[in-house]
């Protein structure tokens, strides 16, 4: 298959789940997520674009993720998203169109790879190659974009979910630029309030980057669209007594709220409007407390929370039920009903 | 002789024009830094040009001779009873060399070679020629020279001698910068000329009448060096080596 630059990114909806604050249960949401938009009989693609391969490790079993990690490398048979950019990071060709795997029902998944970190060095000078208006750096900038376009218009994709790393690296730079929007998870502690304020600024510097590459961008080469919408925030981990969410939790539901009113939605405004159609609490996507033993099993088990064998039938009902309303507000906010 | 004089909207709207520059100032410097990049790489190390080219410069417009240059063009529309039509929309479009980039060579004879090598590299750079790359000139030579290679000519009386190219960005953004391209004995007399005698000339008819020698010297100096070579290869076609090359 040749890659052409004018490929249509299709009807998909792109959206990574985002917050450069590791250990904000990204993954765990991304899973879960995945699964209650399709049992609302959407088609999910999983990206997993974090070398970490959390993702991956999560919903694949390690013996065949040992295999795929073991053959990505290799000139026809790789099957993880390094063995699809490789080629572009060789300079040897346009991407590779690899397969995804049909992990759950209608959730599909493109492998993660060790070697990603590799892609992410080399994405800092194509960077600065797109600047120069060198097409190698457009290549290399938008190979992800471009293997998304392929497989979301083959696999008749609804929603695609990038899975970022916990930082502000290069990678998640192209991976938000790709993104029709983004979703902040925040933990229910300090450090994930101040990660905030970064976000805000660091997505304005990209964005603002990528209009200034697309002025004098050329006319032939792949582009990404450049401008995320904020979707919501989704507060989370935060431990439930009797129904209420618990003290020292509590305090921190308000402060989340006014730091993303502040600091993210205010900031994406000033730039422009449209990137933060919702505003501040408004944007709650839902809240998931800390579920507990299900969430483990759900880690452990690859499956979601809703489908795990562990928890009582009323926890499962709970989780299921909030992942659904998620599900739904996504839906709604992206005008997919 | 009717004397032709600038009010003060005149004045407004070119101080308007230049202050739309001052804005855009980087998006020009940032197409001329590609360029450079494109350019300057192929020199230091890519056949022909690393051959063929002595040194590269590039600069970005004064802003105030931006103003002067706008004050000349308005008054000379005013003179010939036309408009001033220069806007903020069309400014980039009608001023071409608010980013110049220039490129040195030794002797004339190597435009050829450099025309071929310039134009597959602007292709490669994504760019484009807003209009057809121009040679001032001053002779016959020179114009039978430059129009062989396929070059048109055109005579400029201030004896100033320079293969222009005004290039555009192949992108959404409608911009242009003007590379030239000239010997390193005219590169003497354009900075000399571009010191002192530009864009007013002289009131010294002896310094006017000396810049003028100074472009045929230079011009002899271009040629000279275009005979040396010349000469050389001759030389070496009938079977001779340099002893030193033993």
């Amino acid at each position: 298959m040749d890659p052409n630059p004018t490929t249509s990114r299709g009807r998909a909806q792109r959206i990574a789940i985002f917050n450069h604050k590791g250990g904000v249960g990204k993954t765990t949401l991304n899973v879960n997520i995945a699964a209650a938009l399709a049992s609302l009989g959407k088609r999910i693609l999983l990206v997993d674009s974090d070398p970490q391969c959390n993702l991956t490790a999560y919903l694949i079993e390690e013996s065949v993720v040992d295999d795929l990690l073991d053959t990505s490398d290799s000139e026809d048979g790789g099957r993880t998203v390094w063995s699809a950019v490789k080629p572009v990071v060789d300079a040897t060709g346009t991407i590779r169109i690899i397969r995804p795997i049909e992990r759950l029902s209608n959730v599909f998944i493109l492998p993660g790879d060790i070697r990603l970190s590799e892609f992410e060095q080399e994405l800092s000078p194509m960077w600065n190659e797109c600047f120069q208006r060198k097409p190698k750096g457009f290549r290399g900038t938008t190979a992800l974009s471009n293997l998304v376009d392929h497989v979301a218009s083959a696999y008749d994709i609804d929603f695609v979910f990038y899975d970022a790393g916990p930082n502000i690296g290069p990678l998640n730079r192209v991976l938000l630029l790709d993104c029709d929007y983004f979703i902040v998870p925040a933990a229910c502690d300090l450090f994930s309030i101040r990660a905030l304020k970064t976000l805000g600024y660091t997505l304005v510097n990209w964005i603002n980057d990528w209009k200034t590459i697309e002025e004098l961008a050329p006319t032939n080469v792949h582009m990404l669209p450049g401008s995320p919408k904020f979707l919501g925030y989704i507060p989370q981990r935060f431990r439930v007594y009797g129904g209420d969410v618990a003290s020292s939790y509590a305090r921190y539901l308000p402060r989340i709220e006014k730091s993303i009113s502040s600091d993210l939605v205010t900031v994406l405004r000033r730039l422009n409007p449209s990137l933060a159609p919702f505003s501040g609490g408004a944007s709650e996507l839902g809240q998931v407390k800390d579920f507990g033993t299900i969430a483990t099993a759900s880690q452990t088990q690859g499956k979601p929370m809703k489908d795990v064998d562990a928890g009582t039938p009323g926890q499962r009902a709970e989780a299921e039920e909030t992942f659904l309303e998620i599900a739904l507000k996504i839906v709604t906010r992206t005008g997919t009903v | 002789m009717t004397i032709v004089t600038i009010s003060t909207g005149d004045e407004q709207n070119i101080d308007r024009l230049v202050n739309h520059y001052l804005a855009n100032q980087g998006l020009i410097r940032r197409f001329l830094s590609s360029v450079d990049s494109q350019i300057a790489d192929a020199v230091l190390d890519t056949e022909p040009l690393s051959r063929l080219v002595h040194s590269v410069k590039r600069r970005m417009k004064d802003p105030s001779h931006l103003k002067d240059k706008l004050i000349r063009k308005l008054l000379k529309k005013r003179e010939a009873g036309e408009d001033f039509d220069i806007t903020e929309d069309n400014l980039f479009l009608r001023i071409n060399d608010l980013g110049g980039y220039r490129i040195l060579h030794l002797h004339t004879q190597q435009m050829g070679e450099i025309h071929t090598a310039l134009l597959e590299l602007l292709d490669q750079a994504q760019c484009e020629l807003f209009e057809p790359p121009s040679a001032n000139i001053w002779d016959e030579e020179s114009r039978a020279y430059f129009e062989g290679i396929g070059i048109r000519t055109e005579v400029n009386p201030r004896l100033y001698s320079s293969v222009h190219y005004v290039i555009q960005p192949r992108s959404r953004t409608r911009i242009t910068c003007e590379i030239q391209v000239r010997t390193l004995a005219d590169e003497i007399w354009g900075e000399i000329d571009h010191k002192i005698n530009y864009p007013h000339p002289h009131e010294s008819l002896p310094c006017r009448e000396q810049i003028k020698a100074l472009a045929r010297v230079a011009s002899s100096c271009s040629r000279l060096v275009d005979s040396i070579v010349a000469s050389h290869r001759d030389w070496e076609d009938h079977g001779h080596v340099r002893s030193s090359d033993d």
